[in-house]
């Protein structure tokens, strides 16, 4: 059985002190542990940002990739082997800016991966310019009159592209937030999970007692996950109350099930036979 | 005499003329004739007019010829625009409201024709038996290719033999008297092909398993092709939502283990130069097929050029390895992008194949057999080290190139990163560890170069030498034929393995001779590299930029009149 401690490793870890990552990383650790996955059964894909840097302060297979092209290459790597575990993690600038087009049609396209969101609603790598989540008129040094675009809602986009799995977690709730994790990696499909968290550097707005003071779980809302028009009016409540679980899921067939060329296994797996190739080269000669 | 024919044909987009074309070369290579077929369309999808060019000939056919034998004018301004090209003792055929006034015109009401068969839709039959027997060929022979094609559809295999008959016998009413080929069926000499089809098929050839692209003209028959292909063999092919996610995806599949291919053109290629940074940072093999078109931006959508060398060269921030390499002609396809898997897997590289419109989209009778190359199959990974917890990705090794094993599939770990990092894949802004890892992966280049293939030579001892590039390999060499009929001392150099440059035995022929640098573009891209890379100047050079496929015509003039002068 795999322990959390097999995912700790010794590299430095370069976020600030009390960074909402920490609550995340640490539900990650519990929920691979609960999922029975060992670090080597396990392929993280992560994006530029602050999340991007996760699996370097994790035990597992990774590729640390460009801003906004996670989702690209994790499902490439799902097409060469839908065997695969593979989680994503990406930030509110990397996923739904930068890589914002790869996010719309990777819920499309619909592999079975789970992708975490670490939405602090602020640049922090690039020292806190707004995101595509910032709260509108909020001052950065950039916006320096105060936002003027209104924030994307990244669950109601989901929903609104048919995602079969669509959550928000809390990086203040480690707990929840594995659960959600594993509901997640659970879940054969693509599975959003969009996390809250504080960026004690550079969001003085949205601080761990906002979201605080804010959320709810859906689960004391009688709300139904399978009820799609329901799950869309959670997703569009933000001021007064914020809804975080599982808002919507339902299952359907993945990619990997509807598509034909993979119904004989992994293509990693799929031998490689030159007669064959070489017949059908004879085959144009004829 | 030896027969040397060519027939052109011109329509509105939508019209069919790539079918007339289809079953004009398959009735030339059931009769065991050589040919060549350029497409030459506007970018829309109706009307327009867009023509194809069919050369007939019992030799190799290298090149499109520029004289006209037969004209076909199926939407009223072929003629008129074409006519020009048209040789003395040449043909039209049209219809009987646009026909001209001169000998040697057979006006066909195709529509007509095509309607008596059963279908207007049949009006593309009716123009190639017409076609058909004016070369002379019997209507037994275009009848069994008609039917061939299209075996799987009785009901349209009926109304367009039907089409043939009508064909043949308007042909014979007219009394009009064609050309005398040697028609006989017989066993084909080879094989009908386009670039697309070999670039795909020497993919599969190399065990490529995933197929990423976003639609893009001329790379789009390419994947097209890989999609018929994977009906065969194990592939699948996604339609990603733009060239950043198609290259970004077959990095991952490369990186999880399998083979993987990815088409676009200029504008594509300059979106997926962010990718290909990724690929060349994390050692992660990656094969890209740049179909070039003329640009900047949207440039010539549908035409031709050579104008993205230097831009492949450099393409991506900062400095890495790769390989760039140019095939030929459509046979080289084959074996170039099988050398690309093998390369790009071989040192850990991004290798870029830059083909361009002309060579994707020409059809021609290709009679050397396609080999599938002993260095073809994929290798499997590297056995992991003993203790799994010692396994470095990125581990410094002398000729650079470190053990790759696939993530998940041993205990070892597989951790890599897009930013500069420590052996063992961990992020790293380290000065000394920088320095490494820069070398490292320019350490490969010594060994890359040696795995170049020299130029292609022909007539390498004359006085004067044509210097060429990729797809123009075929033009370059009939205007040399021509040159030297016309007795000019007069050879070509032909580059195929653009990067790294096979320096010898280029240094020595290029320092020793006078040379034209002929390439398809305004500024002679090959021309800078040889100046920076060898220090040699050419005599003369013979440019042509206007997005048609290089004109041999063009290449003898303008050769000859440097040379002579």
């Amino acid at each position: 059985m795999p322990t959390i401690q097999d995912y700790s490793n010794n590299f430095e870890n370069k976020w600030c002190p009390g960074c909402g990552n920490f609550g995340i990383q640490q539900a990650m650790k519990k929920a691979f542990v609960a999922q029975n996955l060992s670090p080597h059964e396990l392929l993280i894909i992560s994006g530029i940002g602050q999340a991007g840097k996760t699996p370097h302060f994790l035990e597992c297979n990774f590729m640390h990739t460009l801003h906004g092209r996670a989702l690209a290459v994790a499902s490439g790597a799902k097409l060469a082997n839908h065997e695969l575990n593979v989680v994503v993690n990406s930030g509110d600038g990397d996923c739904y800016g930068e890589g914002g087009n790869h996010f719309i049609h990777a819920i499309r396209r619909n592999l079975d991966l789970t992708l975490l969101v670490h939405n602090n609603q602020i640049y922090g790598l690039t020292k806190g310019q707004a995101s595509p989540t910032t709260e509108e008129e909020m001052i950065t040094s950039i916006q320096s009159h105060g936002v003027l675009n209104r924030p994307i809602r990244p669950l109601a986009v989901a929903l609104s592209l048919g995602a079969g799995f669509v959550a928000r977690g809390f990086s203040g709730q480690p707990k929840e937030l594995s659960q959600l994790i594993q509901a997640g990696m659970d879940y054969k499909g693509f599975s959003l999970i969009d996390i809250l968290q504080p960026c004690v550097s550079f969001n003085h707005l949205n601080t761990m007692a906002w979201y605080k003071e804010r959320i709810v779980d859906v689960t004391s809302l009688e709300h139904d996950t399978q009820d799609h028009q329901a799950a869309f009016q959670l997703a569009m409540e933000w001021d007064e109350r914020i809804p975080t679980g599982i808002l919507f899921q339902q299952d359907e067939d993945d990619f990997t099930t509807r598509n034909p060329w993979l119904q004989d296994g992994p293509m990693l797996h799929r031998k490689y036979e030159a007669e064959k190739i070489r017949d059908y080269i004879d085959g144009l000669y004829k | 005499m030896a027969t040397d024919l060519t027939v052109k044909i011109g329509g509105e987009a939508g019209q069919g003329i790539q079918t007339v074309g289809d079953l004009l070369c398959r009735v030339c290579r059931q009769a065991g004739y050589f040919f060549l077929a350029i497409n030459d369309h506007e970018s829309r999808v109706r009307g327009g007019h867009n023509f194809l060019q069919l050369r007939i000939s019992d030799s190799p056919v290298l090149a499109p010829a520029s004289q006209v034998d037969l004209l076909v004018d199926l939407d009223g301004i072929t003629c008129e625009q074409h006519g020009d090209e048209l040789k003395d003792n040449g043909l039209i055929l049209c219809r009987p409201e646009q026909q001209p006034e001169r000998d040697g015109v057979l006006a066909v009401d195709f529509t007509q024709l095509a309607e008596k068969a059963g279908d207007k839709a049949t009006e593309n039959t009716v123009a190639v038996a017409v076609c058909v027997a004016l070369l002379g060929a019997g209507e037994e022979l275009c009848r069994n290719v008609v039917a061939q094609f299209f075996a799987r559809r009785d009901d349209l295999k009926e109304i367009n033999l039907k089409a043939v008959q009508a064909g043949f016998a308007c042909v014979s009413e007219s009394g009009l008297k064609g050309w005398d080929l040697a028609w006989e069926e017989q066993q084909p000499g080879g094989a009908l092909l386009n670039g697309a089809k070999t670039l795909a098929l020497g993919a599969v050839a190399a065990g490529c398993r995933v197929g990423a692209f976003y639609p893009m003209s001329p790379a789009t028959g390419i994947m097209a092709q890989l999609v018929q292909l994977a009906e065969h063999f194990p592939m699948v092919v996604e339609q990603a939502e733009d060239e950043l996610a198609a290259v970004n995806m077959v990095t991952g599949s490369n990186f999880a283990g399998c083979r993987a291919l990815t088409a676009t053109s200029g504008g594509g290629f300059a979106l997926m130069t962010e990718g290909m940074g990724l690929a060349a940072i994390t050692e992660t093999p990656l094969v890209i097929i740049n179909a070039q078109r003329p640009g900047p931006a949207t440039g010539l959508p549908t035409r031709t050029g050579q104008g993205d060398l230097l831009f492949t060269l450099h393409a991506s921030q900062d400095e890495f390895p790769r390989f760039v390499l140019a095939p030929s002609t459509v046979a080289d396809c084959f074996d170039t992008i099988q050398r690309a898997f093998h390369l790009a897997d071989t040192y850990q590289v991004p290798v870029v194949v830059l083909v361009d419109h002309y060579l994707v989209s020409t059809s021609m009778l290709v009679s050397e057999r396609l080999e599938v190359s002993p260095d073809a199959a994929p290798k499997a990974p590297p056995e992991p080290p003993d203790d799994p917890a010692t396994y470095e990705r990125f581990a410094l090794t002398e000729n650079g190139i470190s053990p790759r094993l696939f993530p998940c599939q041993s205990q070892a770990l597989v951790k890599a990163t897009g930013n500069e990092h420590t052996p063992d894949g961990h992020v790293s802004e380290g000065r000394q560890n920088r320095n490494a890892m820069v070398e490292k992966r320019l350490a490969k280049l010594p060994a890359m170069k040696k795995e170049q293939r020299p130029p292609l030579l022909y007539h390498e001892e004359a006085e004067w030498l044509l210097v060429s590039w990729g797809s123009s390999y075929g033009m370059v060499r009939e205007a040399v034929d021509i040159l030297r009929e016309q007795e000019f001392d007069i050879g070509m150099v032909h580059l195929v393995d653009m990067w790294p440059l096979p320096q010898e035995p280029l240094q020595g022929i290029l320092s020793q001779h006078k040379w034209l640098l002929v390439e398809q573009n305004a500024t002679g891209q090959l021309g800078w590299m040889l100046r920076a890379e060898l220090g040699v100047e050419p005599q003369g050079s013979i440019f042509q930029y206007d997005g048609r496929p290089l004109e041999v015509e063009r290449v003898v003039k303008q050769a000859a009149a440097r040379i002579g002068g």
